[in-house]
């Protein structure tokens, strides 16, 4: 019990947010993003070989996952070897309705089974008779009911539930969950059931320190029911169009609030003026609202804000010389606006940032110059927007840079060589058609990129030559078309590769396969509309780690793929052609 | 074989199992009695008695302090389990932390 005062489990979701907002978006072409999202779940993984013997204790419970069927019970057991057990089965996707038996009254904790395949309202008993033990439970994309919820009543030491994605939940689940007082952590995501009557449940919930709402869109004059709760530190209203200036009056009292996301609601320059007494915020989200830049004017009273996103707001140039106020700022996001370099100027003194980004904003060359003394920046995102070559002069200075995103702007191979100093950087992206192997020869200083996106660029089998000084490559691609086979040679020793793309090099063929053979860390691999051919394919067999395999236009069929899956390819899980 | 390189593992019915000290140490429990710089008894006389676990339970550990050893030296095979020792085994695991 006394364990349950110094849980954390609210913290993990907040920093995750502010953790894509400085080094998500890696580039546009969306393949690599995938890399962050993994397939498995968060569990223990436990695996033989690779050097680490693995302890006793973990032998023991994947022979029990795999003999499952055996145990009828394992209430018998300490509390904290069934939670691992439990664990194990979730996470090898062999737990079921049946299994799940032997778990009655095991005292166990946490019980995380969201996205899990088949879990109803019959789980719920089992799941309730941990009783006051259990303390988290992730339902999220279940079929639970509300006639399942009231199972929960009597596990009144709950402090997390997730119900996100559960669209048979309703006001009435809610009723049901009032009583859970001790609850810290709620979450409802995407509910079209939840409307301001049942929200009133919300009233009791008085330990409430974050609540995620994020895709509701029945919720609008339901917030005056968190008046009360004092202790509410995170609020996530991302996506619900229904919330309006109304709604935010009653969040004013909120002192305590630090994490607050409204993007894409009907909020406007009004709304924010109940924000100004929020002042230990740090993060707001406000993409997509219609707000002004007069509402720089109620935040600027923020002093703790940390994170600002005003994507896609349409803020013009006027007004932007409140942004000079906003000096602890380490993230602003500012893309997709009407902003020129004229209100880059304004940016000059916000010294703290550590991420901007500018995506498809009017700006260019003489505008970086404002950039120049923020220092401690580690993330630009400058796509889509008018920058050139003699622009990157006012960037070769921020040492500490670790991601730049250069795709679809004006920059050519003259001004790459400004780039060359900057160490730190991990993350480039240069999808840019004029760019040629010459600028990538301008580059190979940076032996620390991990992340590397030429996809429109032309580098030919010439240019790949260069690609031997970036060693630590998790990702790369490039679908220029002027690859073959011979530039392949130079990409098959890049040993760390777990994203590799291709695709578009009409040139290439089954060698190509037979060359990234031994790139055995590859978890995604695109080489559509190539020659590539079916019977190339057995040379992937290799790459048990591959987890998505895309062959468009190639003289592969889906079978193919598929019986490549089921001899040597587990862990594939997506593929195309399909 | 030096007697201090060697040491003497009882199970609950008093079966001795005398395995070399490095093996033993395996366990972070048994390796925290062995080292610790109290007085503990089994310090002294490189005894350690394990009321609640069985002979056969205790002859299994041992066996897998030796298989983590030849593990740890690159001979990577797999170490077979009984399925009707698992439960005890790995309660047994969970004290020893092993």
């Amino acid at each position: 019990m006394g364990g349950a005062c110094s849980r954390k489990s609210d913290q993990r979701d907040n920093e995750d947010i502010l953790h894509r907002g400085v080094s998500g978006k890696y580039c546009k072409s969306g393949s690599s993003k995938w890399l962050a999202t993994s397939f498995s779940r968060p569990a223990i993984d436990i695996q033989l070989g690779r050097g680490n013997c693995p302890p006793l204790m973990d032998l023991c419970i994947r022979k029990i996952c795999e003999d499952i069927d055996r145990y009828n019970t394992f209430s018998m057991l300490p509390r904290d070897i069934s939670q691992q057990i439990f664990n194990e089965l979730v996470y090898s996707q062999r737990l079921t309705d049946v299994s799940l038996k032997a778990f009655r009254d095991c005292a166990i904790q946490d019980l995380y089974l969201g996205e899990y395949p088949g879990v109803n309202d019959s789980w719920m008993d089992v799941i309730s008779s941990q009783g006051s033990s259990l303390l988290s439970v992730d339902l999220s994309g279940s079929e639970v009911t509300d006639t399942g919820l009231l199972h929960l009543k009597d596990c009144t030491n709950l402090l997390a539930l997730n119900f996100d994605y559960c669209d048979q939940i309703s006001d009435r689940g809610l009723e049901l969950i009032s009583g859970l007082l001790n609850l810290t952590s709620l979450s409802f995501r995407r509910n079209n059931a939840i409307t301001a009557k049942g929200m009133s449940a919300f009233a009791n919930l008085v330990n409430l320190v974050k609540l995620d709402l994020e895709r509701c869109p029945e919720i609008h004059g339901g917030l005056v029911n968190l008046k009360g709760l004092s202790k509410l530190e995170s609020l996530n209203l991302k996506c619900c169009n229904c919330i309006t200036d109304d709604d935010m009056k009653p969040l004013s009292g909120l002192t305590n609030l630090k994490a607050l996301q409204i993007s894409c609601s009907r909020v406007t320059d009004f709304g924010i003026t109940f924000l100004k007494g929020l002042h230990k915020l740090s993060l707001l989200n406000l993409e997509g609202c219609r707000v002004t830049a007069a509402c720089l004017d109620s935040l600027s009273a923020l002093a703790t804000l940390l994170y600002l996103n005003l994507n896609r707001c349409n803020l013009p140039d006027d007004g932007c010389e409140n942004f000079s106020r906003f000096r602890n700022l380490k993230v602003l996001y500012l893309g997709f606006n009407e902003i020129t370099d004229a209100c880059l100027v304004h940016l000059k003194g916000l010294t703290n940032l550590e991420s901007l980004n500018l995506d498809s904003c009017r700006i260019g060359d003489e505008g970086l110059v404002n950039l120049t003394g923020l220092r401690h920046l580690k993330c630009l995102e400058l796509s889509d927007t008018e920058v050139g070559s003699s622009g990157l002069r006012h960037l070769s200075g921020l040492a500490n840079l670790e991601s730049l995103n250069l795709s679809f702007t004006v920059v050519d191979d003259g001004g790459l060589r400004k780039l060359s100093g900057l160490s730190s950087l991990k993350s480039l992206n240069l999808d840019v058609r004029q760019i040629s192997d010459t600028g990538l020869a301008a580059l190979t200083s940076l032996t620390g990129l991990t992340h590397l996106d030429l996809f429109g660029a032309r580098i030919t089998d010439a240019g790949t030559n260069h690609l031997r000084n970036f060693k630590n490559l998790r990702s790369l691609e490039i679908c220029g078309g002027g690859l073959t086979d011979t530039g392949v040679k130079n990409i098959k020793n890049l040993s760390y590769l777990r994203l590799l793309n291709l695709s578009q090099n009409s040139n290439l063929t089954d060698k190509t396969l037979e060359l990234i053979s031994g790139l055995t860390e590859l978890v995604s691999l695109n080489v559509s509309n190539s020659r590539i051919t079916s019977v190339g394919l057995r040379h992937l067999k290799t790459l048990k780690n591959m987890k998505s395999l895309t062959l468009e236009g190639c003289k592969v069929t889906a079978n193919d793929i598929k019986r490549l899956q089921s001899t040597d390819l587990p862990n594939l899980v997506s593929f195309r052609p399909e | 074989m030096k007697k201090e390189d060697m040491v003497k593992l009882i199970s609950a019915e008093g079966f001795e199992f005398v395995i070399d000290k490095d093996a033993a140490m395996v366990s972070q429990t048994i390796y925290n009695m062995l080292t610790s710089p109290g007085s503990f008894a089994e310090t002294q006389h490189g005894e350690v008695t394990f009321p609640e676990i069985s002979t056969t339970i205790l002859e299994k550990i041992c066996k897998y302090f030796y298989w983590h050893l030849q593990f740890a030296s690159g001979k990577e095979t797999e170490f077979p389990i009984e399925p009707e020792l698992t439960l005890e085994l790995m309660m047994a695991a969970n004290y020893l932390h092993t």
